[in-house]
């Protein structure tokens, strides 16, 4: 079932935070991620779908019925809480059957479905245990396989991985995602984890003080951001300020590189975007828009080496990862240098 | 051993000690066959609790008592749910005042000025109250309705009910399906902790009590000064039994309260 903002805006009462005319759909089947910063309505967004807040202008559709007037507890929308808000007086079963007492399915009937739900989040033998007895990462489990159970028309995700370890939460990602795409659940999921948004969304969609910025595949928002303040959300970069010096060339300040320039006219200014993983380190002495200086602060990962690279008069330095830090110069090809207008 | 906790360990004997010195005395006395002008009472005797038994003013006092602390108890339960649960939900909205006026309730204002109040109030022709039950249940009624109020926000907010209604809304529980099937059993340990401590304040209670009782509905502390005026066994005796009866409830009200945890 398809879900669809048309225009909707909100505002909470004295205060300048909400949403202001965002449009977007999420197909069937779809998972898409809304990241942003903290206070930039993505949380309001989901609050919206589910009912638990109200108020706002313009339409939320779900498979193409307004949903506006309709009470929560009728929306038949599944929501997973970063908080896992699972019933403590109940066990793991009775939580996972809860929606479905409630929409009067008989009692053998309920729970042999909730124990397929528990079996499908590997959770099978803890149906009869307490919820306290479970970790974090289980809890969270049971709270999907909760929100599933009653066949839910959209599924909701309040950055369902937030409160949990890191080693967790790469694999509970895998699975959730795994999941979704077996319900073929219509997904919206919240997160400020732009990572955890690239990694298990379809589309993601980048929201900032109220606004939607852009939508788009995690490659294309990665990889051709609409503005610098996506580039800057959404994974590592060195941004930096520039105007066209002449078709094809950059004026930095400091160098002036060889870049795709498009049909901006002479002086036009803009800002310049550089992912780590495009730096060359130590290219041939004749190489294209090659900048000597030297390196700063190292960071060992392992695999790479994420390190600042710097250049005399550069506003600050190149973040650069590489197998091995540049000695004396770095390079960067013209085609990894995206221009931001704004 | 560091000298600060050879201070803090004395200073906790001493205290201790402070405490326990009068009831064990109480116990002593309580089955001490003679008891004047001595340090401690001499011979040993079951006398005083027999005598307690077949005592019909202390009997009669005894079920005034609890009758007063059921009620009470049963009427806080009535009030102090809605009132908690709106309270707990009206504190989110920003009206926090009402919640800071019922927690600051008990400390803030002595029961001796609700006596008095009472006194003032129900002594008229209009309402010539004073010295019934009815009225003697209502005065612990709102004496205790705080700290029964009080248990039960504090676990509304330590469970985060207002998150679980949440989740339970968007599985389909209408408002009063929430009420019922999620907060009144997540409350029900506190529900029951916070009763118990209501009767064994409502036991022990004697200021209020003292003030609005007439002689018909007396309670037990309120009996149990005039004993004192009597046989120093007996008042022991006498004694005992509400301690017994008041630490029992607070014990059980404690363990019910750390299960929870």
């Amino acid at each position: 079932m398809s879900l669809l903002f048309d225009n909707v805006s909100y505002n909470y009462p004295g205060s300048t935070h909400g949403l202001h005319d965002v449009s977007l759909d999420v197909r069937t089947g779809e998972l898409v991620a809304v990241i942003g910063p903290s206070g930039s309505g993505k949380s309001t967004l989901l609050k919206l779908v589910a009912g638990l807040e109200t108020g706002h202008t313009g339409r939320i559709m779900l498979g193409g019925e307004d949903m506006s007037r309709t009470p929560v507890h009728q929306r038949h929308i599944g929501m997973v809480f970063q908080s896992y808000a699972l019933f403590p007086h109940l066990s793991v079963l009775d939580n996972v059957a809860y929606g479905l007492k409630l929409r009067k399915v008989a009692t053998a009937e309920r729970r042999k479905r909730a124990q397929e739900l528990l079996d499908i989040v590997g959770l099978g033998e803890f149906s009869q245990r307490a919820v306290a007895q479970l970790s974090g990462g289980q809890q969270q489990r049971v709270a999907l396989a909760r929100a599933l159970a009653i066949d839910p028309r959209a599924l909701l995700l309040d950055e369902p991985l937030s409160a949990l370890d890191a080693s967790v939460r790469g694999h509970l990602r895998d699975q959730i995602r795994s999941i979704q795409q077996r319900f073929n659940a219509t997904t919206l999921l919240v997160t400020h984890d732009q990572e955890e948004a690239l990694v298990m969304a379809d589309r993601v969609a980048m929201l900032k003080d109220g606004r939607l910025l852009q939508i788009a595949t995690p490659r294309e928002i990665y990889e051709n951001p609409a503005s610098r303040a996506v580039a800057e959300f959404v994974g590592l970069s060195t941004i930096l300020p520039a105007k066209v010096a002449s078709p094809g060339r950059l004026d930095l300040g400091f160098a002036e590189l060889f870049a795709e320039t498009g049909s901006r006219s002479f002086g036009t200014p803009v800002h310049v975007l550089v992912r780590p993983e495009h730096i060359q380190p130590d290219p041939a002495p004749n190489a294209m828009n090659r900048l000597a200086g030297r390196t700063g602060a190292q960071r060992y990962l392992g695999a790479l080496t994420r390190y600042d690279f710097e250049v005399q008069g550069a506003p600050k330095p190149f973040l650069a990862e590489s197998p091995a830090p540049a000695n004396e110069a770095i390079a960067v090809a013209p085609e990894h240098l995206r221009l931001l207008d704004h | 051993m560091t000298l600060e906790t050879t201070l803090v360990r004395g200073i906790s004997l001493i205290y201790g000690l402070y405490l326990l010195l009068p009831i064990a005395l109480l116990l002593v006395g309580s089955v001490g066959g003679n008891w004047t002008n001595t340090l401690l009472p001499t011979g040993i005797t079951g006398q005083w609790y027999l005598d307690l038994w077949l005592d019909t003013s202390f009997r009669k006092a005894f079920v005034s008592s609890l009758v007063v602390a059921m009620a009470a108890c049963a009427i806080n339960t009535v009030l102090a749910l809605p009132l908690a649960y709106a309270l707990y939900h009206g504190a989110r909205r920003g009206g926090s005042l009402a919640a800071r006026i019922v927690s600051a309730t008990p400390v803030a204002v002595p029961a001796i000025t609700l006596a008095f109040g009472y006194m003032i109030v129900f002594n008229t022709d209009l309402a010539p109250w004073l010295g019934s039950m009815p009225l003697l249940i209502a005065a612990h009624a709102i004496l205790t309705l705080p700290y029964l109020t009080n248990t039960l926000l504090t676990d509304l907010r330590h469970l985060d009910l207002g998150r679980l209604e949440q989740a339970a809304a968007t599985l389909g529980a209408s408002g009063w399906q929430q009420f019922t099937g999620i907060v009144l059993p997540s409350l029900r340990q506190s529900l029951i902790s916070g009763l118990v401590m209501v009767a064994a304040i409502s036991v022990g209670e004697f200021g209020v009590s003292n003030l609005l009782t007439s002689f018909q509905n007396r309670t037990y502390p309120v009996v149990l000064l005039q004993a004192f005026y009597g046989a120093t066994g007996f008042a022991c005796a006498a004694t005992v039994i509400l301690l017994v009866l008041a630490s029992a409830s607070a014990l059980l009200s404690s363990s019910l309260v750390k299960q929870r945890a």
